[in-house]
């Protein structure tokens, strides 16, 4: 293990200091960018998806959770062995890993945390619209986002019109009985079921009669990718994997946190599968409620933590790497004794992201979205600006 | 003021008369426990959690080790040994007792109630509990204690055996313990787990509100080290829960400033202190507001609950019919949007829908072998609308928030679902005169609604309009 706060914080000096300047309202706008976000819900385990190589500190504590045969992807990182798809994609330059990262909720509830990864806040509960929805409010997506799942997820609200895609097995009533019910919601003023009742009524791509079709993530995002692609389709799409909540046999290689590391690994390739060559224009992240203890505990799990890592997938990308200001794992450096520490606001990569594929000001995201909150724009480190 | 019957239950069925005093109705079902309305077989708890038993111990101790090198094989002898155990079928025979109480019952109000409590204190996805004992752990630990006071019900539902099992408080060892002394010599970590006791704290009773810290929620783990199933070579983890002094924390625990000594009183006495907190009572009175009434229920809401709670000691039936109360001052003013399975029933109840399988057509079920479908209709049903009430992704239940139930999809499960309930009546009460009679028992604006479905000629259109309509919706 070689890496260490100081070496980072010299080799970033340069870039802190170029990050006030906004180039992004510059990029070329003519092209479909396409953002997608991967809710890990539970708590991922960021060191157990991506372990630190050669920390004796970590080793000792977390023994029977230990993996073998991780893949390195340099000096100081390795992958967890059975996320295929991200490493080719991380060869192709199209990997990357945000570490030692979280939302700046520490209080390890997963409902309260949840609440605050999608809000994008800091009171549970207290915002009713999520950052993803904000921002594309922002940038004036009305229409355009895509949850891949039955209920509308907290974080693409506070925009109207957003689609969703769970396929059902039974036929829609015809057309002029949506009309109807969707003028008399109009009618009565209640405007999220008139929306939602023009795009049932208007879509055409998901209805195809009551054809079973799988509502496995590895399947939805396949078809997620090829609505992607089109050059009116969505450009924002949301996906949710459970699971990662593992108290009791975590397990190594084959355990249950890999379960849900391979659902996430499956969405990746389906992504890339369905997105094409449109996978250049598309920026892939994932967002989770908080990360999980370094020790294991009493059933060969792990507790509720803090500082986990973001995945990051596609071809707005500026390279392959693992982004880390790391703190460390001695017993002084974890966060109460006991957590891994966040030392990048996790939102930072979020607004940056946004600001990359949506085309604005990262301080317009900073101030509009996240309420002027104190967020470094790491767009020229970590995208393609 | 009619959407007060659909508020607060399920409408007015073709067979029931309109009461003449709506709140009294209301408040005079929540007294007693009445017997279960299914007729047919219903298993205790533990004879469910002895075909879990047969199942985990089959399949972890038997089959893996005997097929370890026959992927096809053990996959085959799996397949048999759930329907052995019943694995298919014990949950939808729930789902019919569940439903009966809501459909067949004199007490639909007490029947609404009962999915409440059964959602605050939920035993969410998990192993394979849902089809073995959720549904029975919400009838004898839930329904059984809603003539009690809440402590009682939570004593009960804490201790509770799907609860404990639920929260892994069973790897919940003080680690200054014997147990985890011994683990030690044998070179095993162990310690303490705070998945219960946080979901104690922070779901069950007094809530975030309170303030607890970090330290509260260890100091209550330490409390609930040692609550755990009785381990037994065949019953594996599916013993009855008991209290193992090795595995306790030793020494006192301060929890919210209070000490409490070591041992097996610990849990019970932190309980006792936990539901007479005044966040306890507050956090209970705004749920059931945020359930029946409004996403975001007043003060002037909550007072009359919290004062019942207060001056009754938290004696259910008197919070309830506070609640109740409240519900109806308020009808006028709030329509609370119905989650999946409260329209479900809503519709099944005042349209006669015959959603429910007979008893006897249940009773057909012949342990060994696999269900035949329409046994299984309520669960594929349930999966399909988006809330199996067994089956809530975390331990927090299913959402009491509107939008939580708003998107194109479950939309679209509304108008496919409608569509299919009208074929599941009978012939007699698919009339335009019965649509007739219901709309006007149970809407405060027949002509309109009568109107507005006279814009479409079939009745199966009517049928699938009126139960979109944001009339129904909300209630």
């Amino acid at each position: 293990m070689r890496i260490s706060r100081r070496n980072f914080l010299k080799g970033s000096a340069t870039t802190l200091f170029l990050a006030g300047f906004n180039f992004s309202v510059l990029a070329n706008t003519s092209k479909k960018k396409n953002l997608v976000v991967i809710m890990l819900r539970g708590g991922m385990d960021g060191l157990c998806a991506v372990p630190i190589i050669g920390d004796r500190n970590f080793e000792k504590r977390r023994k029977d959770l230990i993996l073998d045969k991780t893949i390195k992807l340099n000096s100081d990182f390795a992958l967890h062995p059975k996320l295929k798809n991200f490493h080719n994609l991380w060869q192709n330059n199209l990997g990357a890993i945000v570490h030692a990262t979280n939302i700046p909720y520490t209080k390890r509830s997963h409902f309260d945390g949840q609440n605050l990864m999608e809000t994008g806040g800091h009171i549970p509960y207290a915002i009713k619209t999520g950052w993803l929805g904000r921002g594309m409010k922002l940038a004036e997506l009305k229409g355009d986002g895509l949850a891949l799942a039955l209920p509308m997820p907290l974080l693409l609200r506070g925009i109207p019109s957003n689609d969703n895609f769970f396929p059902s097995k039974k036929r829609l009533p015809r057309t002029e009985l949506l009309q109807l019910l969707k003028s008399i919601y109009a009618e009565k003023s209640e405007h999220d079921l008139a929306n939602m009742m023009e795009i049932i009524a208007n879509r055409s791509m998901m209805n195809n009669g009551g054809t079973s079709m799988s509502r496995k993530n590895s399947s939805l995002a396949l078809k997620a990718g090829l609505e992607l692609k089109k050059i009116n389709g969505p450009r924002v799409a949301v996906f949710e994997v459970d699971g990662f909540d593992t108290h009791a046999a975590q397990g190594g290689v084959n355990g249950s946190h890999s379960d849900s590391l391979i659902e996430m690994d499956s969405i990746f390739k389906s992504l890339e599968k369905g997105l094409g060559s449109e996978i250049e224009n598309t920026l892939v992240l994932t967002l989770t409620e908080f990360g999980r203890t370094i020790e294991q505990n009493g059933g060969r799990g792990t507790e509720h933590g803090y500082g986990s890592a973001i995945f990051m997938v596609g071809g707005l990308l500026k390279q392959s790497q693992v982004y880390s200001d790391w703190p460390g794992l001695k017993k002084k450096e974890l966060f109460e004794g006991r957590d891994l520490n966040s030392t990048i606001d996790a939102r930072s990569v979020y607004a940056s992201a946004m600001s990359t594929v949506f085309d604005i000001d990262f301080k317009r995201i900073q101030k509009e979205v996240f309420w002027g909150d104190d967020l470094q724009n790491l767009s020229d480190k970590l995208f393609k600006v | 003021m009619k959407n007060f019957y659909r508020k607060v239950a399920f409408g007015l069925g073709p067979e029931d008369k309109i009461p003449s005093d709506p709140l009294d109705w209301a408040t005079s079902q929540l007294n007693d426990i009445p017997e279960y309305s299914w007729k047919g077989k219903i298993l205790s708890e533990k004879e469910l959690r002895n075909y879990y038993r047969d199942y985990v111990y089959g399949d972890r101790k038997v089959l893996r080790k005997k097929f370890k090198n026959d992927k096809e094989g053990y996959k085959r002898e799996k397949n048999k040994l759930r329907h052995a155990t019943g694995q298919k079928f014990w949950w939808n025979l729930e789902l019919c007792i569940r439903y009966s109480e809501a459909l067949k019952s004199e007490t639909p109000v007490l029947a609404k109630l009962w999915y409440f409590w059964g959602n605050h204190f939920a035993i969410s996805e998990k192993d394979f509990l849902a089809q073995y004992t959720t549904g029975a752990y919400q009838r004898e630990i839930i329904r059984a204690n809603m003539n009690q006071n809440f402590e009682k019900m939570a004593q009960e539902a804490t201790k509770g055996w799907s609860m404990i099992h639920h929260l892994d408080n069973e790897q919940n060892i003080g680690p200054k313990s014997q147990s985890a002394k011994w683990a030690r010599e044998k070179g095993r970590k162990v310690g303490v787990n705070e998945n219960h006791a946080r979901e104690l704290l922070e779901l069950h009773t007094v809530s975030p509100n309170c303030g607890y810290s970090q330290d509260d929620v260890i100091q209550m783990a330490f409390i609930m080290s040692g609550w755990r199933p009785e381990w037994g070579k065949k019953r594996l983890e599916t013993g009855d829960v008991h209290f193992d002094p090795d595995a306790h924390q030793p020494g006192s625990k301060i929890v919210l400033g209070k000490k409490y000594k070591s041992g097996r009183k610990g849990l019970s006495n932190a309980i006792t202190d936990l539901v007479n907190h005044p966040s306890c009572r507050e956090f209970i009175a705004m749920k059931l507001c945020r359930y029946l009434i409004t996403d975001n229920p007043t003060q002037e809401m909550m007072e009359p609950i919290i004062k019942a709670w207060e001056k009754s000691d938290g004696f259910l039936p008197e919070v309830h019919k506070a609640v109740i109360e409240v519900a109806f001052n308020y009808s006028d003013q709030f329509n609370k949007f119905q989650n999946p399975e409260n329209w479900l029933l809503q519709m099944s109840k005042m349209a006669d829908v015959d959603l429910i399988p007979s008893p006897a057509f249940m009773d057909l079920y012949k342990i060994g072998t696999k269900p035949i479908r329409d046994q299984r209709a309520l669960e594929y049903l349930m999966d399909e609308l988006g809330q199996h009430p067994y089956l809530a992704k975390q331990p927090n239940g299913w959402s009491d928030i509107s939008e939580d139930w708003m998107s194109p999809e479950l939309l679209i499960r509304r108008l496919v679902y409608a569509r299919e309930a009208y074929y599941k009546k009978s012939g007699n009460s698919q009339t335009k005169e019965f649509y007739e009679e219901m709309i006007e028992k149970n809407y405060d604006n027949p002509g309109e609604i009568l109107k507005i479905i006279g814009q479409h000629r079939e009745l199966v259109h009517k049928h699938v309009i009126l139960f979109n309509l944001p009339e129904t919706l909300r209630s």
